[in-house]
């Protein structure tokens, strides 16, 4: 039946390639090799790429097309070696295809290709990210890889943008504006775009997404509708620049109207400065937008995965009151802080409650309203210590995922169930820390070390107190602004800005974020700067990212000379983030663990992704191939100190010149097998003391033999060539199997050590390998067991310190030939771990 | 007074780039994406520096660097390129090019060389 199978599946079509096992060991060695040399030379074509965009270098898009050329090329190369290697087996090419198909596309220009107008956030596929936006694709990604819980919802795509613009005719009035345009023609388009009607197909898209979510989530639904907008949360926040529409009812009208004015919000005169900060023309971005289930907040509010003003990374901030969140991101409220030490578990440092005399609540006209809390509310912390720990594990997780520090929206539903509204990267102060302010300004102080610094840095000018909105028409370039509370509106002024100072304000508002990453020096929270400054009055302000703060009446000169001198990011070009946003489909590793199941082609997200894939797959293809060895190259008798021989096959440089068939340890020229009979030879190491079975230990041994026979494996077998060796060690009832590459390049280089079986009972054999897991972890190998199989590994090691594990593995296989029957106690496993260690044999 | 730069490329990426880097050391910048536009705006202003790319459609920066040479002699030239071919260079070299860089530029290089080149040390 077997051959049947076999004969049918050879006739299928594609599975033309040559099966692994009609080549023999030397050649699959030789395509080894060369995956390894194409990988490399993919490799180092993406550090060029990484260190040529990061900033430090003027580039052109010539020089990203050629060097993706010559990626493509390399990689290309190291799937035709593969598949011959593999036999075929991997289906990687199609993930290859995809993800580079997706890096042409962008330094082509183009955008994205789905024709979708909705899309449910819950089965978002991870390549889509850039048709919902940054937003959407964050939360998405919270719950589709993370598993956390985010609110039930859809997204209105970029697609449906493009289509909402063409339809109702609107690309010529966005085009017409100029750079700055007026607030007379921004208010005509805004209101033109709320009164604009969908195009085909997205209003039925929209009735069909919000009958489901209402089917799931039942008659009580409102929606929030919010904006993702292309880059947003992404390198740069938007953070409060765009509308949200709170508390929509599930109707395909309510929501359509609500989609109309989180898109006319894109023209808001605040947002059309953020963007042409950003190096927007007015229109050019794209806005996705997120229609999500509200969770009826009992409380909310933002946490920050590392302190972003001291730059600390060991701490996580959580900000919290009452109610829905917006009382703590406009900061119109005083919030609880929780400050939390990173660690597993995460361990709370200390709560301050804050007033809290402001909440946040849903309205059915306005849709949310902030109102006074109630006073039995305000002395009583909204977060338990418990909750503020969750979250703290919860950002632990996603900054992880995320690879760097996150601002996070939380919400506390009814039933006291925490979720996350929001993920976007936090802007950290970092490194060049002037000197503290000292009061030696030469001016009298007006404030010193009151309030909350959010943004770190030195600045004088006029004060302009901003007591209306309507002020900031006025605002007059360098002045300081001065105001009760800090609001997202200062947005649309800070290019003139040189530093805020507030009376009241939080460290997580949306206006701190901009601070941060415009690199306003801001200082909030002071209680008193509306009543200490007058409006025209000359101030200098130095805030330290220790939180000290002063503020001087007049304009300080030694403080000014303190200034270090402005640098403006390449971030901050527009081009220059559109073409770096390649590398995101290129040089971020994901798979990271081979042994873990994910490790599947399914899972590639990059580029590199797609090259550790074949890396490691050759690897496992090169060690079940020299298991079962056809082997045409030279074959040795290697005689050992130790009572071992081994049958060696040279693949190439492994054995000295000149030796006849029989040799012994010193004419051994393979690096690595050489390091490993070193350890397995070292004096002492090697077991030889009468052991102690029981007549359960016996009866299992017996057993065992039959099972380990079964299987076929081949007894002390090594294919080796100068760098790699394939090494089998079957002694008694238990087998070893190394195998490693191990050469001057250390991407190139691993170690895998399998050990399998044993006399003893399960009991103690399991003991054995838990033994030897504890002291793999100690020189820091990544391992799994099951049963009495133990898988360990790890791999881009520099030579030396390779060859140093691989002598440490000769000297293990030694030490615990046999060792199973001594482990009689659980105690034993430390014991013997930690006598190893000591090299006490 | 600080000193004056001309950047010309016909891609808005690299003048971008340029402009934002050589402004953070005081540098008065002013891009432009061909030959043209940049020739006629140097019979307006005097320029201390021209950076220039080598391969544009129309004048490329060769003749601008000619240009240059002719009537504005006091003015520095750095020419860049992602064609970094050898001969090109040596003839540039010969037409009085300040210094030569092929794409990508770092920019520390970049900003060294203007230094050098106006007496900055």
């Amino acid at each position: 039946m077997r051959e049947l199978i076999k004969k049918i599946t050879a006739l299928l079509p594609g599975r033309a390639e040559p099966s692994p096992q009609r080549l023999d060991l030397k050649e699959l060695f030789h395509l080894f090799q060369a995956v390894l040399t194409n990988n490399n030379q993919a490799l180092s074509i993406i550090t060029d790429l990484g260190e040529k965009l990061s900033g430090n270098y003027i580039f052109d898009t010539k020089y990203l097309q050629e060097a993706h050329r010559e990626l493509t090329g390399a990689i290309e190369a190291s799937l035709a070696n593969f598949t011959l290697l593999t036999g075929g087996q991997y289906q990687i090419a199609p993930a290859f295809t995809r993800i580079n198909s997706l890096v042409s596309l962008m330094l082509a220009g183009q955008g994205e290709a789905g024709a979708e107008l909705t899309l449910p956030l819950a089965r978002l596929p991870w390549d889509r990210g850039r048709e919902v936006g940054g937003k959407n694709f964050h939360l998405a990604e919270l719950k589709n890889t993370l598993n956390l819980p985010i609110p039930d919802g859809f997204a209105i795509t970029s697609r449906a943008f493009d289509e909402f613009i063409r339809h109702n005719h609107l690309q010529e009035a966005i085009t017409s504006l100029g750079d700055s345009p007026a607030e007379g023609e921004l208010a005509a388009l805004r209101q033109t775009i709320r009164a604009g009607e969908p195009p085909p197909g997205l209003k039925e898209g929209i009735e069909r997404a919000v009958a489901e979510l209402l089917a799931r989530q039942g008659r009580k639904l409102r929606l929030a509708v919010r904006s993702s907008a292309e880059e947003e949360d992404d390198l740069f926040s938007f953070a409060g620049q765009f509308e949200t529409v709170l508390n929509v009812p599930p109707t395909g009208e309510a929501v359509g109207a609500a989609y109309r004015t989180v898109l006319a919000s894109l023209f808001a005169p605040g947002a059309v400065e953020y963007q042409r900060r950003l190096g927007y023309r007015p229109g050019t971005i794209k806005m996705p937008v997120g229609c999500l289930a509200m969770i009826e907040a009992t409380a909310s509010g933002v946490m920050y995965t590392a302190d972003p003003v001291s730059g600390d990374r060991e701490q996580i901030i959580i900000n919290g009151a009452w109610g829905y969140g917006p009382s703590v991101v406009d900061g119109a409220t005083d919030p609880d802080l929780y400050r939390i030490a990173k660690g597993e578990p995460p361990r709370l440092l200390a709560t301050t409650c804050g007033q809290k005399r402001i909440m946040s609540v849903l309205d059915p006209a306005l849709g949310i309203k902030n109102v006074a809390t109630p006073e039995e509310q305000r002395a009583r912390p909204c977060l338990s210590p418990e909750q503020a720990l969750t979250l703290a594990g919860w950002g632990q997780a996603i900054e992880a995922y995320f690879k760097g520090p996150q601002d996070v929206e939380w919400s506390l539903g009814q039933k006291g169930r925490l979720h996350l509204l929001q993920a976007r990267p936090l802007t950290v102060e970092g490194g060049e820390t002037p000197a503290g302010p000292a009061p030696d300004g030469g001016c009298p102080l007006l404030m010193r070390d009151t309030g909350l610094v959010v943004r770190r840095g030195i600045a004088a000018g006029k004060a302009f107190v901003v007591r209306h909105s309507s002020d900031l028409d006025a605002f007059p370039k360098g002045a300081v602004l001065v105001a009760e509370h800090d609001s997202p509106q200062f947005v649309r002024v800070l290019p003139y800005v040189s530093a805020i100072i507030t009376d009241i304000g939080a460290l997580a508002s949306h206006m701190a974020s901009v601070c941060r990453e415009f690199k306003i020096p801001t200082l909030v929270n002071t209680g008193q700067a509306t009543s200490l400054i007058r409006h025209g009055q000359e101030i200098t302000l130095e805030c330290d990212d220790e939180g000290k703060s002063l503020v001087y009446d007049g304009l300080a000169p030694e403080v000014i000379a303190r200034r270090p001198p402005s640098g403006a990011g390449m971030e901050e070009l527009f081009e220059f983030r559109r073409k770096k946003y390649i590398l995101r489909y290129i040089s971020p590793l994901n798979l990271v663990n081979p042994l873990v199941e994910e490790f599947s082609p399914e899972r590639c997200r990059t580029l590199h992704d797609v090259l550790r894939f074949l890396h490691e797959k050759s690897i496992q293809q090169i060690i079940d191939s020299a298991r079962a060895p056809k082997a045409k190259g030279q074959v040795f008798q290697l005689a050992l100190t130790v009572p071992v021989t081994i049958r060696l096959v040279d693949l190439g440089g492994g054995v000295a010149a000149g030796t006849g068939p029989k040799i012994d340890q010193e004419q051994v020229a393979s690096r690595p097998l050489a390091a490993i009979l070193k350890g397995l030879t070292t004096p002492g190491a090697w077991r030889t003391g009468q052991v102690a079975m029981s007549a359960r230990d016996l009866l299992s041994g017996i057993a065992r033999a039959q099972e380990l026979t079964a299987s076929g494996g081949v007894d002390n077998f090594a294919g080796i060539s100068r760098d790699y060796v394939n090494l089998g060690l079957r002694f008694g009832y238990h087998f070893n199997l190394i195998d490693s590459y191990c050469c001057e390049q250390a991407a190139n280089n691993h170690l895998y050590f399998r050990f399998v079986g044993g006399a003893a009972d399960l009991t103690k054999r399991s003991r054995r390998l838990q033994m030897m897991e504890l002291v793999l972890a100690e020189y820091g190998f990544m391992s799994k067991s099951k049963g009495d199989l133990l898988i360990a590994r790890v791999s881009h090691l520099e030579q030396d310190e390779l060859l140093r594990l691989l002598e440490m593995a000769g000297r293990l296989i030694a030490f615990t030939r046999q060792l199973d029957a001594e482990l009689v106690n659980q105690e034993d496993i430390d014991l013997y771990a930690k006598r190893f260690l000591a090299g006490d044999f | 007074m600080s000193h004056s730069v001309m950047i010309i490329d016909d891609e808005k990426i690299v003048g971008d780039m340029a402009k934002l880097s050589l402004e953070q050391d005081g540098y008065e910048v002013e891009t432009f994406l061909s030959g043209e536009a940049a020739l006629a705006r140097l019979s307006e202003k005097k320029f201390d520096v021209v950076v220039t790319d080598l391969k544009m459609k129309g004048i490329d920066g060769l003749e601008v660097l000619r240009t240059v040479k002719r009537f504005y002699p006091e003015t520095v030239v750095i020419m860049i390129t992602a064609f970094a071919h050898l001969d090109v260079a040596i003839e540039a070299l010969r037409d009085n090019v300040h210094d030569f860089f092929p794409k990508p530029v770092k920019i520390k290089e970049l900003k060294q060389s203007i230094r050098k080149a106006l007496g900055e040390g």
